[in-house]
């Protein structure tokens, strides 16, 4: 308390302006989707619609291209790989932590290894495979490599490794098998670090751009993040920003609701997703 | 390994199940993972357009890179963007951390607004930006109109479109990095502060002699991945320029150069050869940012 009595309205004041700076475009984005599209670029700027339009330009891009269309692809791809993620990391990263087997600590270097490769490395050959594969332009293309992240076995490993023994032996003698001892006392134990994965491998593969851009032609398949450039950058065509707005309102609205819900374990996510080296 | 009564499964038996719980993820990253980056490094010792079967040409790839004017360009343009994208980047997000790290009325709320920036994808990013910065746009209006400027290229002049490139990233990677400084300010333990503050230690000597040192492997994790994240830059210049990479290729970075002799060209080998020279500047720094936390700690 008495540091906020002494606090300087300097302090306040700076922090009011880097706010407004860095929030000014969000604030943008979200107006303009309900303007009407001659009042996005007037000059003086319109802080707030004159002209509220609803859902008006939310129409207009559903009706130049498949919006929902791909809000269902973006969604579809990210649950897939939030879900493969979530359980496939939690079983591997609890099998490299309780596990002594032969080769452990070789294979949990592979998978280390492939968290230090940048996806530009991946994406000629990886598109040769995949073409070779005869899963161009489909679902399988897009969805499955990716589908897993190494960042997921190693944050699960770390945290499965803190797990008490005794908890597990416990489930050991009530005779269940090593599986079902998995599913009923590690995966709901390992429910809030689960939780922070969820959300930030869910933002990832949101926000993925390069691999949907090279494996998909058909507009049917594309992913918002790859749709919406076809607003900005139509071809043959004026920008149309309103329409633009709208989508890329409807692009941010997914990780915004998730940051909104579950603020802690989004910050969590985050930061661990970034110290993980 | 204790010894039970009721063990059904001896410690030979169910070590094994470790091996079935890790087996799934390590064959697909064999099949997603090694496989292709194995198969990129051959490739780029070969000539392959995706029609005719590749031909060996060895290291010839590489060597042409320090010919290719293509490649320097990108290489020139990436290392610009680096240099843009993490100095000012770990500055401004450390003053900010420090900044929101302190005690005032409306602190969490100004806070969460500073955040904002962190939540749409890189394209939404992209594309707000570029109507932002219309030549006639939101952004000339104002940095120009109180001196009668109206038109402002911030894309489409060769001399300003790298810089837009690198304030747009910047703008979403400021409020990100403070996250990171403000969790290692949130470890540092209340006494060194408070045992500071009793000995009559001032604000500015208190950051000097206790958090600054406290922060070292946070410096070194923002700096680090800062560098990492600006190599591998590919969507703003795809999405945000003028046409992917332009204009005259002044925004041409190394991430889009992969992208342009792949696809576009088709050049096989050429767009692996180039993807594996970022891959061992990333290592570089990745191995940097070992050699400092070893050093730190």
């Amino acid at each position: 308390m008495s540091a906020r009595q002494r606090a300087h309205p300097l302090l306040f004041l700076t922090a009011l302006a880097a706010a407004i700076v860095f929030a000014f475009p969000i604030w943008f984005m979200v107006t303009s989707a309900f303007k009407a599209e001659p009042e996005i670029q007037a000059i003086p700027i319109h802080w707030l619609p004159h002209d509220f339009q609803w859902l008006n330009r939310f129409r207009e891009a559903a009706d130049f291209a498949p919006l929902w269309r791909y809000f269902f692809n973006s969604t579809l791809l990210s649950l897939v790989h939030v879900a493969i993620t979530v359980f496939f990391g939690a079983l591997a990263g609890f099998g490299f932590a309780k596990y002594r087997f032969p080769g452990r600590s070789v294979l949990f270097f592979c998978v280390i290894c492939t968290l230090m490769i940048p996806f530009q490395i991946l994406v000629v050959p990886l598109f040769i495979e995949i073409k070779a594969f005869g899963w161009q332009n489909s679902y399988p293309g897009l969805i499955i490599p990716g589908m897993m992240n190494a960042f997921g076995v190693f944050m699960m490993r770390q945290y499965a490794a803190d797990l008490p023994d005794e908890l597990l032996e416990a489930g050991r003698v009530d005779g269940a098998g090593e599986f079902h001892m998995f599913l009923r006392i590690v995966l709901p134990l390992l429910l809030p670090a689960l939780t922070s994965l969820a959300i930030i491998v869910f933002i990832w593969s949101w926000g993925s751009f390069l691999w949907p851009l090279v494996i998909v032609q058909d507009r049917e398949l594309n992913v918002l993040a790859v749709g919406l450039t076809n607003y900005s950058q139509p071809y043959q065509h004026a920008p149309m920003w309103g329409a633009a707005m709208a989508a890329s309102t409807v692009a941010t609205i997914p990780i915004a609701c998730l940051f909104v819900f579950f603020q802690r374990y989004f910050i969590k996510g985050l930061t661990a997703a970034a110290v993980k080296g | 390994m204790r010894t039970g009564p009721v063990r059904r499964w001896g410690p030979l038996g169910r070590r094994w199940w470790g091996l079935i719980f890790v087996l799934p993820v390590v064959g697909y990253f064999a099949v997603f993972s090694i496989f292709p980056v194995l198969f990129g490094f051959t490739l780029s010792l070969t000539d392959y357009d995706l029609l005719d079967p590749p031909d060996w040409v060895g290291f010839d790839n590489f060597r042409n890179l320090f010919t290719d004017h293509l490649f320097l360009t990108a290489l020139g343009n990436t290392l610009m963007f680096v240099a843009g994208a993490t100095v000012p980047v770990w500055l401004v997000s450390l003053l900010a951390a420090l900044l929101f790290d302190q005690a005032f009325r409306g602190r969490e709320i100004l806070k969460t607004l500073f955040f904002l920036p962190v939540l749409p994808p890189v394209v939404v990013v992209a594309v707000v930006w570029r109507m932002l910065l219309h030549p006639n746009g939101i952004m000339t209006w104002l940095a120009g109109a109180w001196r009668g400027v109206t038109e402002i290229d911030w894309l489409s002049s060769t001399a300003l479109a790298p810089l837009s490139m690198i304030a747009v990233h910047d703008w979403a990677a400021i409020p990100f990095f403070m996250l990171i400084w403000l969790a290692g300010l949130a470890g540092i333990p209340p006494e060194l502060r408070d045992a500071a503050h009793i000995d009559g230690a001032t604000p500015a000597r208190t950051f000097w002699h206790i958090d600054l040192p406290q922060l070292r492997s946070t410096a070194v994790l923002v700096a680090a991945l800062s560098t990492i994240n600006a190599f591998q830059t590919f969507t703003l210049q795809y999405v945000l320029s003028t046409d992917p990479g332009g204009p005259a290729n002044s925004t041409l970075v190394l991430g889009l150069l992969v992208l342009k002799y792949g696809f576009q060209y088709f050049r096989m080998g050429d767009a692996a050869a180039v993807s594996v020279v970022m891959f061992a500047m990333i290592l570089t720094v990745t191995a940097a940012q070992l050699w400092f936390n070893r050093r730190v700690s």
